[in-house]
């Protein structure tokens, strides 16, 4: 059973795997060509993900995100915009991570454009993706690619802003007394695993809520829910 | 070890050094973090890349930019900007892709619609954007951003 659910949620490498074996028996030569090739990427890729993540990490943690929310309401013009630019290019994770996060801006006040600024700085321009595009494809190319894509973002969550007014988006549903946990957004970063072990665990790479059979420690709980890079959990009830 | 790898690890050394001087929990904390999302990602990097490495062995940049070089620029684009919509490839996965594909001789235009849809339109991700912000900020998200995505490697075609 347990093989089975593991094949499941690794389908797409199963199927890999399964290609590579059936390549290797038929025509052992093109195998070994598409393992050559894979090594390319492989080789650049032990060079360059330890900085992209510790980079990612530190930014994430170094730059002060609660200061930069209060400036994102609907009030906030230019410096809005702006601040939105600076919070997605110096966030962790990829694009679906932001979503959840993004709903929580909004709760709070942002406007539907700094939610698209966010979100479009977030999958594109951020900092350490840039150095790697750099590297890869050359100053001119990065450059230039940057600048029309900052120049794009601003001026299509303007129009989005014009057609979607802040009534389309849905009301947060009430999710219940408790806590819940996100895992589309969970990075699997096991930052609260590691900090309330007794509350969280990891389970193929995603944050899992252990049976609870003592009292949840409030501020420890707290203190957990805001270290989340993604805001993947949530605790309703009493705040 | 190229001279900008290199820059990157020293840069990154020593902000984590500064970081380390000025909070030594912090610091654990962010390494931590980076460590768990690296070990989430990896076997699905890994698999990616040994997809990657397939298809360019059946299809060699070489005749990819071949391919796309036969077609119109405008349909070339388009073609690559809707390719980059449905992939999920990790940003740092792309780049050295798509430096293959440029260096083999695909246009710069098509490159760049590539590289930009695949990081901004997410069809995979759509249903989950669709829960936490209505059908219709989804819908005008990824639609406007797949429209200015061509429009940038358009006019990045007429700069560089």
């Amino acid at each position: 059973m347990k093989v089975i659910k593991k094949a499941k949620g690794n389908l797409f490498i199963v199927v890999i795997a399964v290609a590579y074996i059936a390549l290797f028996m038929i025509n052992p030569s093109v195998g070994a060509a598409s393992v050559h090739n894979s090594f390319y990427y492989i080789k650049e890729m032990v060079l360059i993900m330890p900085v992209v993540f510790v980079l990612t990490a530190l930014l994430d943690l170094w730059v002060p995100r609660e200061k930069i929310v209060k400036y994102l309401g609907k009030d906030a013009k230019s410096k809005g915009a702006i601040l939105s630019l600076v919070l997605g290019s110096i966030s962790a994770g990829p694009i679906y991570a932001a979503f959840p996060l993004c709903a929580m801006l909004h709760k709070k006040g942002a406007s539907v454009r700094n939610l698209v600024i966010i979100l479009s700085a977030w999958a594109v321009i951020k900092v350490p993706m840039l150095l790697n595009e750099l590297k890869f494809l050359g100053f001119a190319f990065m450059a230039v690619r940057w600048a029309l894509t900052v120049m794009a973002i601003l001026m299509f969550s303007w129009l989005a802003a014009k057609i979607v007014k802040d009534s389309d988006l849905p009301v947060s549903k009430e999710k219940g007394s408790g806590l819940s946990i996100n895992k589309s957004a969970c990075l699997g970063c096991s930052l609260c695993a590691e900090k309330y072990p007794e509350l969280f665990e990891m389970q193929n790479r995603k944050v899992c809520l252990k049976t609870i059979n003592t009292a949840v420690e409030h501020e420890k709980l707290m203190h957990v829910i805001n270290a989340c890079p993604v805001k993947a959990i949530a605790f309703s009830g009493d705040e | 070890m190229d001279v900008l790898t290199l820059a990157m690890w020293i840069g990154t050394a020593i902000f984590l050094l500064f970081s380390f001087v000025k909070d030594k929990r912090k610091t654990r904390q962010a390494l931590k973090m980076a460590f768990g999302m690296g070990k989430g990602m990896l076997i699905s990097i890994l698999s990616i890349i040994f997809f990657i490495g397939l298809i360019l062995t059946i299809l060699p940049p070489e005749s990819i930019a071949g391919f796309v070089g036969r077609q119109s620029l405008l349909l070339a684009t388009v073609i690559s900007a809707a390719f980059g919509t449905i992939t999920l490839i990790p940003a740092f996965i792309a780049f050295p892709l798509v430096g293959t594909l440029v260096h083999a001789g695909v246009g710069v235009v098509p490159a760049v619609a590539f590289l930009t849809t695949l990081t901004m339109v997410g069809i995979v991700t759509l249903p989950l954007e669709r829960r936490e912000f209505g059908l219709k900020f989804a819908a005008v998200r990824n639609g406007l951003s797949f429209i200015f995505a061509i429009i940038i490697a358009l006019v990045m075609g007429v700069i560089l």
